[in-house]
């Protein structure tokens, strides 16, 4: 461990509370006739709770937890998509999500315009992309069809793509919601690689999984979430024994 | 990330603000040449505002610069920060909404032009044949033109935007990026097409002035076209953000919409004037001053129709419902968009 690290991502006293109407209601009349009726119940539902950790400079930190235990909201709420109900976060450098793929791909523009449509969401900058597009066209070893609307590209091809836009980043913190492996069998394999690759360069990563011979072999810190708190943390191997029984 | 290049963005937005008061002052050379002010020409008042204005303006320059240099934070500052940041998505997602409007037809952007240019003679025969509306009016067919090029751009304004949060829901929920973009954007990309409306517009206006007894031809008014049109895109996307934060709880808003939006336009009078009820209803001229739209589309009017700017009050009161507008829906927009990602 270096001693002098750069804090990256502080995560402080988190809580994150979702209230839920009982059945909420999409429509005017429905909330108004329940308002008038005064049947408009709210539960809540509390996904976090006081959560508090901080990720420096090269951690690869990994967040397992069972189905529900807050994982996807944390990264929701560190990549700025939600706002915490309580507490703070505080991020130092870009952060690129590698939440799902090809969220915005437009079917009918062709491969070429949906590789800077999506470049630009993902929030590259102009130059940047213009000199990393024929890299991104290699990877995905779509060439000849990369002026073809996406509604005629079958579905693989539309991951492959998805996939070269996204592998292309070199973001200071990466966000990855299991590692994605798309494709035929040869580009699983190779987009694998790169995800290897990403995660093992140096940057600071925020990676969920299920898996936990990756978060064993990825990662150097582990957060285990269990009930929308942190049941324990620390270093990989004492967390995945502990979490196994 | 590139910081900004603020010494570009001042030398540009300097121009920009010296041709914008040049052809102001052009186009409202008519209102200027005579009357008085307090007992002053008017000319000199005139004068006298625009060199305090820009001396505000430079003062604000100045002031931005000290506080870049010191490396402090400011508003101007961080709202150019965010727009360089953000331009290339947004420059993106105007295209893209731009190319798919038109991607599966044969005339393609023709549209654009050919499409208030249909409306127009549908309309004209209709209300001047049938219904003989055209002995009212002067040059029934530009009256027309202008009333539906602008409701039409409005229309389309109102309509896209309604849906840019709830249609771009895939993007919200999983990448983070400033809400204001979805509904700047797409009424930016409907903007597009009310642009290009104006050439058919401009266009009929010179051919039918040719023809026409008597002859109408174009002034300098019509400088003020792109005023008339920006405080149009200012009062839309004011609309866009009401509009489309108030859709993400409540989606009956789209099917209310539509009957609002069809009362309004027979509200406005596009195809009717104000002075076929002068002597059957005359409060509704002042009724009438509340409806934005008819403000818009008078202005329109007045500099290619009537060849003469819009006098100061009436610039002055479309300017504040367009910002007036605008600060309302940034609010509400405001407040509302952290909850966007729940209900989505």
């Amino acid at each position: 461990m270096n001693e002098e690290r750069k804090l990256m991502i502080s995560v402080q006293d988190v809580t994150m509370t979702f209230r839920r109407e009982e059945d909420r209601s999409g429509s005017l009349k429905e909330t108004v006739t329940k308002l008038l009726s005064r049947k408009l119940k709210f539960s809540t539902f509390t996904a976090l709770h006081d959560v508090s950790f901080d990720v420096y400079n090269g951690d690869v930190l990994g967040i397992i937890g069972r189905n529900g235990a807050g994982k996807s909201t944390i990264l929701k709420i560190i990549s700025g998509i939600m706002k915490p109900t309580k507490g703070n976060i505080i991020r130092n450098g870009n952060i690129v999500p590698m939440l799902e793929l090809g969220s915005g791909f437009d079917f009918d523009l062709s491969g070429r315009e949906n590789i800077f449509l999506n470049g630009a969401i993902l929030g590259y900058e102009k130059p940047y992309l213009f000199s990393k597009y024929e890299e991104i066209v290699d990877f995905s070893e779509l060439r000849d069809f990369i002026d073809v609307p996406l509604r005629n590209y079958s579905s693989g091809m539309i991951m492959r793509l998805a996939f070269s836009i996204a592998a292309v980043v070199e973001p200071e913190i990466l966000i990855v919601d299991e590692i994605l492996a798309v494709g035929d069998e040869n580009f699983q394999k190779k987009s694998r690689a790169r995800m290897m690759e990403l995660m093992g360069g140096g940057t600071t990563v925020l990676f969920v999984s299920h898996d936990m011979n990756q978060i064993r072999e990825m990662c150097n810190r582990v957060i285990w979430l269990d009930g929308g708190t942190i049941r324990m943390q620390g270093e990989t191997k004492e967390v995945c024994d502990a979490y196994r029984i | 990330m590139t910081d900004i290049n603020f010494k570009k963005i001042i030398r540009i937005g300097l121009i920009v603000y010296f041709a914008a008061i040049a052809l102001f002052t052009v186009g409202t050379l008519s209102r200027l040449k005579d009357g008085s002010v307090f007992g002053l020409p008017k000319f000199l008042v005139y004068g006298a505002v625009v060199l305090v204005l820009t001396v505000c303006v430079l003062l604000y320059v100045l002031h931005l610069q000290k506080r870049l240099k010191s490396g402090k934070d400011a508003f101007g500052l961080r709202v150019l920060r965010t727009i360089h940041k953000y331009r290339f998505l947004i420059e993106q997602l105007v295209t893209r909404d731009f190319k798919i409007k038109y991607k599966r037809s044969v005339l393609g952007v023709f549209w654009s032009f050919l499409n208030p240019l249909l409306m127009m003679i549908v309309q004209y025969v209709v209300f001047s044949y049938l219904l003989n509306f055209r002995g009212t009016v002067e040059h029934y067919a530009l009256y027309l033109l202008c009333g539906i090029v602008i409701w039409n751009g409005f229309n389309d304004c109102s309509t896209q935007s309604m849906r840019s949060i709830i249609g771009n829901a895939h993007l919200i929920t999983k990448v983070y990026v400033p809400k204001y973009i979805y509904p700047v954007t797409k009424v930016l990309s409907a903007s597009i097409n009310v642009l290009l409306s104006m050439v058919p517009l401009l266009l009929v206006t010179v051919i039918y002035g040719l023809i026409a007894t008597p002859k109408l031809y174009l002034s300098f008014a019509v400088l003020l076209l792109p005023l008339a049109l920006l405080l149009l895109l200012v009062f839309c996307i004011g609309i866009g953000f009401i509009l489309s934060s108030l859709m993400v709880f409540f989606h009956d808003i789209e099917f209310l919409w539509t009957v609002f939006s069809t009362i309004w336009m027979y509200a406005t009078p596009i195809i009717y004037s104000l002075e076929m009820f002068e002597s059957r209803a005359p409060w509704l001229i002042t009724v009438m001053q509340f409806n934005p739209m008819y403000h818009y589309i008078n202005f329109v009017r007045s500099i290619v129709l009537y060849r003469t700017a819009p006098t100061f009050l009436e610039m002055g009161i479309t300017a504040l419902i367009s910002f007036g507008t605008f600060a309302v829906g940034l609010l509400i927009f405001k407040k509302c968009q952290d909850k966007f990602v729940l209900y989505l």
